[in-house]
């Protein structure tokens, strides 16, 4: 018979859900609004259905990210720090740091054996994550998924000294005034993102192999400036938006199965997967 | 163009050879241990300069070092180091950046760190910290360098003067805190003999007492000529022309180079040479260490007609005479004494005015002899020991004195990552606007 | 405020904490002196002698700084700036006066600020050395006779040298009651909760010396008594830092799913480890106390020796404590912009973990607004040493 388990991962922008029964059964990715609850209902559905099954026929539930206290259904809360460890380990087993660049943070995560051994994060300061691009994409014009390749056709990289979103956003208006040309600086952004991502993690002890999972890492200019930064060549996973998710619900196998052979059962969510409402 | 630093112009040749001195002092860390001499780490206006200068050990200037790499804007490898070991960005950029570049040393394994600003500094045989009321991380930063540096001991002396109180006469105390501070000096030398195998020659030491005396007295005498209308020179110039006070006080060099400014400001005031041409407005820096990558902004200042004829910060010294230092043929006890006097030298103008503070009477003291129409601070924000207090240093000068213009400039001394030059640069035009209307106000 | 000598023990805690100051507020009101104080360098012995309440203060962590702002620059520790902002606030109101000890820099470059804002009528800075050596024993005796002689005439009353002793003999004894409630948190699981103990913390460092031994009493007695409230497998946690004074964060380490069972904070361990020398000359053992028992990163420790031999006087009492209390991970909880502790970061941490003890460093402001951040880190920790 077989078993499905699920992971829920509400980050601050996306909202993922893997089923999972031994193998990958369907996954789904949406935009996270402000109702959190309603989201993780639907993407939930909608997993459901990808993957014909009922929400009955999941045995256990983990719900991670940012949102994950905002999920009634889930049978369990674990941090993103260790289900992204779990999901990459089962993608790349051979991948000892983690580095993680979302939306509004980012991580490093050093993993022995699929388990975290360290970590470290950056949820304050937008410097270092995906929101540095979005806010310099718009303040020059340029579209957010052009900013990658585009840094990658730069002659050199117009170095940012700000780290201040603000003020760097002054400095970059006005190298453009001073005719400084646009994949420059966009390469000089993408640079700024990946020398703070990689001071961050420096404060672990980096081995190889190393991935880079989030968002971040679908930006091909911004993995490459961290491979400068890093010193070593990356792996990036072929969905980098999901380990999260797939670590939860890989997690919610293990500790199922844990319980089963404890010969217990294990405390369940009483809410099912009914239509939410707000602030619920 | 943008990343070009602008060409800085000083306004007096004294302070044009000044690099010179600095890479003289960062030259003798690395040449010590061939001459046999000891290098140790070191810590301005602690009053244990006079001592390494006897007992012949070579100090290395944290502050000026981290102070070069910020100028060469090249400190932020540094900082990053530090920062990979949990060090927080929030802690003193000093400390930080010469953290970060000897933990590149012990990683490296070696005595001299490649890539190293105008060479580096020489590896330490000892530090010297100074728990003293000038500043936390000089006791904290040796013990966090000797996690990296293991075998490097460590001396904190401790020199304290007495908190200014209005209710209180400092006199009353002054004593066991000069015997407390002659003591700690003691102990200085104590450790400086154990780690250097020699004995202290006292003889030696109280001729260099003595010339640093004269040299606090020739510093101020030369200061003072800045009192001029136009001023010959500006607080841009000072924080170079600071540098042998601050570094090689004790030494022949150090007199000898305000000997040649004092000549060179005679010969500008003759020829009624000022910084600035037409000279406006005249400023005093009142407190805070500069943002030394961005030394430039006093040039922007002059540029407006705005000078600075005078500056509290790296003005450490007072002279002597006027302190009415006690009479002893103990050295050490003479040190003391000059200590605790300078940094209560104000008190006694404080207490006589209500609601005022000692920084504050300073401040008014200069304004007045200097002919100030406006008044600048720069609060650097990885710096407390300086820069907690000018808030309430600006509204007791506006509560006691009058309504001087006042700027509170935000920047940091090392991390140029807080500083913003468009918005700097608009907060000054707007500054010399009040103090222009200001100036006209007052007729 | 009927009722509050109704309740005992932790009950009474909770009252105190939630309502801190309403036990000073009230002794002010029947005529007694209130001094306030800030640290672990507070020297409770002489206001006791004095004849004083001893009130340490504290600020507000889920009050978000406002009036403070206007006097104090943002890059003092957040925690002397809440405080200050509190002050400022009118919160203490009820205290006569102040005494300001030279723990750091953030109290000694604001003590002018301090001082004529908030025109208490009795204001003593306390100007503590950072060296402990024999000169820095004497400095510290004549700094410990300054500070008497101004109490003596605000208060005016004579501390003589008998007040002196019964103050420390009863200081002393309500630091052998704590250290006696905190050998209750040993047990697997311990008979009472971080959070439980924080609030004790918190109540008795608002009340006189004799009231407070009297509520430990009770307190040993009703936790000595108690079944365990906590079953199942836990990790044992303890934290490390300076002021750390509310129960949101001891809760959110306790509901992750970890036992609280140790501090070196300095209104916990601090306060209460290492005894003031009752045969000895009262001064001279309260310098000694002040200067070389209380562990502090604002005392410089240095033996001498090996660098080994430095970290052991420096932080060999937290291993200590890791063995006693079996410590399965530690917090380093430190406030942003705090140099005395920021610069003990690398070396606190690795000697921690050389014992096998995982450390989890956290670099926050004394305030609750980043605290889903740190329910997060602190989750994460406790996953990975699960």
């Amino acid at each position: 018979m077989n078993r499905y388990f699920a992971g829920v991962d509400i980050g601050s922008t996306m909202t993922k859900v893997v089923i999972f029964s031994g193998r990958i059964e369907a996954t789904i990715i949406g935009p996270t609004g402000p109702e959190h609850r309603k989201l993780a209902n639907k993407v939930m559905e909608e997993a459901l259905n990808l993957a014909q099954i009922r929400f009955e026929d999941l045995s256990y539930i983990i719900a991670t990210g940012y949102g994950r206290i905002n999920v009634p259904f889930a049978d369990r809360q674990i941090t993103e720090i260790t289900c992204h460890a779990k999901g990459l380990h089962s993608l790349l087993p051979t991948v000892k740091t983690i580095v993680d660049i979302g939306g509004q943070d980012s991580k490093g995560i050093k993993i022995k054996d699929g388990k975290v051994v360290s970590f470290v994060m950056n949820d304050k300061c937008a410097a270092g994550t995906g929101r540095f691009i979005e806010i310099m994409a718009d303040s020059i014009g340029v579209p957010l998924e052009d900013m990658g390749r585009i840094s990658l056709t730069a002659e050199k990289a117009a170095p940012i000294s700000s780290t201040c979103t603000v003020f760097a956003e002054h400095e970059i208006v006005n190298k453009l005034a001073s005719g400084e040309s646009i994949p420059n600086l966009i390469a000089g952004i993408h640079e700024s993102v990946a020398t703070r991502v990689s001071a961050m993690v420096k404060k672990l002890t980096i081995e190889q192999d190393v991935a880079v999972t989030g968002g971040g890492a679908k930006n091909i200019g911004l993995v490459k400036a961290l491979e400068k930064k890093l010193g070593c060549s990356v792996i990036v996973p072929p969905e980098p938006l999901i380990t999260g998710a797939l670590g939860a619900a890989v997690l919610a196998k293990e500790i199922f199965e844990k319980y089963e052979r404890e010969g217990q059962m294990p405390v369940r969510s009483s809410c099912g997967l009914q239509e939410a409402k707000i602030f619920s | 163009m943008a990343e070009e630093k602008k060409g800085r112009a000083l306004a007096t040749k004294a302070a044009a050879s000044i690099p010179k001195f600095v890479r003289g002092n960062l030259a003798a860390t690395i040449k010590a241990k061939e001459e046999g001499k000891k290098v140790a780490y070191a810590y301005i206006a602690d009053g244990q300069d006079e001592i390494m200068r006897a007992m012949d050990i070579v100090p290395a200037w944290g502050e000026s070092f981290a102070g070069v790499c910020a100028a060469k804007r090249d400190a932020e490898k540094y900082l990053q180091k530090a920062e990979s070991d949990n060090f927080s960005r929030s802690l003193c950029t000093y400390a930080t950046c010469t953290i970060g570049f000897d933990m590149i040393r012990a990683e490296l394994g070696v005595d001299l760190v490649p890539d190293a600003p105008w060479g580096g500094m020489g590896r330490p045989d000892m530090i010297l910290g100074s728990a003293q009321l000038l500043c936390d991380p000089r006791f904290k930063w040796p013990q966090a360098t000797q996690h990296y540096l293991r075998d490097v001991p460590i001396f904190v002396g401790a020199m304290y003067y007495p908190p200014f109180d209005p209710k209180f006469d400092h006199h009353e105390q002054e004593k066991f805190y000069v015997k407390y501070c002659t003591e700690e000096l003691r102990e200085c030398v104590k450790f400086c003999e154990k780690h250097t195998g020699k004995k202290m020659d006292w003889d030696r030491l109280a001729e260099i007492v003595e010339l640093s005396d004269k040299t606090w007295d020739l510093f101020i005498d030369t200061y003072e000529l800045r009192k001029a209308i136009p001023t010959p020179m500006d607080t841009g110039d000072a924080m170079n022309t600071m540098v042998p006070l601050t570094f090689n006080l004790g030494t022949q060099e150090a007199y000898d180079f305000y000997k040649q400014l004092y000549d060179e400001l005679q010969e500008k005031i003759k020829n009624k040479e000022g910084v600035a041409d037409p000279e406006k407005y005249r400023l005093i820096w009142a407190a805070g260490l500069p943002s030394w990558f961005a030394l430039g902004d006093f040039q922007y200042f002059n540029s407006k007609g705005a000078t600075f004829p005078v500056e509290v910060t790296y003005r450490g010294c007072e002279k002597i005479e006027r302190l009415e230092l006690p009479k002893t043929n103990d050295p050490l006890e003479h040190i003391a004494w000059r200590w605790v006097r300078y940094w209560t030298h104000w008190y006694d103008k404080a207490r006589k005015r209500p609601g005022s503070l000692p920084k504050v009477e300073r401040i008014i003291e200069y304004i007045e002899e200097y002919k100030c129409d406006g008044v600048v601070f720069h609060s650097a924000f990885s710096c407390r020991s300086w820069h907690a207090g000018i808030i309430h240093q600006a509204e007791t000068l506006k509560k006691v004195y009058k309504k001087i213009p006042i700027l509170i400039l935000e920047g940091d001394i090392v991390d140029i990552s807080s500083y913003n030059e468009a918005d700097t640069h608009n907060r000054i035009d707007a500054f010399i606007e009040a103090v222009d209307a200001y100036k006209s106000r007052m007729g | 405020m009927a009722g509050i000598q109704d309740l005992k023990g932790l009950a009474k805690a909770e009252k105190y904490y939630t309502d801190y100051g309403s036990r000073a507020k009230e002794l002010r009101a029947q005529g007694k002196k209130v001094i306030g104080y800030i640290s672990a360098l507070g020297p409770v012995e002489i206001l006791t002698a004095a004849g004083v309440v001893p009130f340490r203060l504290k600020g507000n962590v889920e009050e978000a700084i406002t009036k403070g702002d206007a006097y104090m620059e943002t890059i003092v520790c957040p925690f002397v700036r809440n405080v200050f902002d509190s002050a400022v606030k009118g919160k203490f109101d009820f205290i006569d006066g102040m005494v300001l000890p030279h723990q750091c820099d953030s109290l000694d470059r604001t003590g002018d600020i301090w001082r004529d804002y908030l025109n208490l009528s009795y204001f003593h800075f306390l100007n503590v050395p950072h060296v402990s050596d024999e000169p820095s024993i004497e400095f510290m005796k004549e700094i410990l006779k300054l500070f008497i002689s101004t109490l003596e005439d605000f208060t005016g009353n004579k501390i003589t040298v008998d007040s002196l002793r019964t103050a420390i003999s009863l200081h002393n004894e309500n630091r052998r009651l704590m250290r006696s409630l905190y050998d209750l948190r040993k047990s697997n699981p311990p008979l009472i909760t971080g959070s439980e103990m924080m609030k004790v913390l918190v109540a008795v460092m608002g009340l006189p010396v004799y009231e407070s031994i009297e509520l430990i009493k009770e307190i040993v007695e009703e936790v000595k008594s108690r079944k365990p409230l906590i079953h199942g497998q836990r990790k044992r946690i303890m934290l490390i830092g300076d002021q750390i004074d509310s129960t949101i964060i001891t809760d959110t380490i306790e509901n992750a799913g970890a036992y609280l069972v140790m501090d070196d904070i300095s209104i916990g361990s601090k306060m209460y480890w290492q005894d003031v020398d009752e045969d000895k000359e009262p001064i001279l053992a309260l310098a000694e106390r002040y200067l070389r028992k209380l562990k502090i990163p604002t005392t410089f420790v240095d033996t001498g020796g090996t660098y080994e031999e430095n970290l052991n006087a420096r932080f060999g009492h937290m291993r200590k404590y890791t063995e006693e209390f079996k410590i399965d991970g530690a917090i380093l909880f430190i406030y942003k912009y705090c140099d005395p502790y920021g610069f003990e970061v690398p070396a606190i941490k690795s000697y921690i973990e050389a014992v096998g003890v995982d450390v989890l460093y956290l670099e926050d402001e004394y305030s609750t607004s980043s605290l889903a951040r740190m329910k997060t880190r602190i989750e994460a920790f406790l996953e990975m040493i699960a």
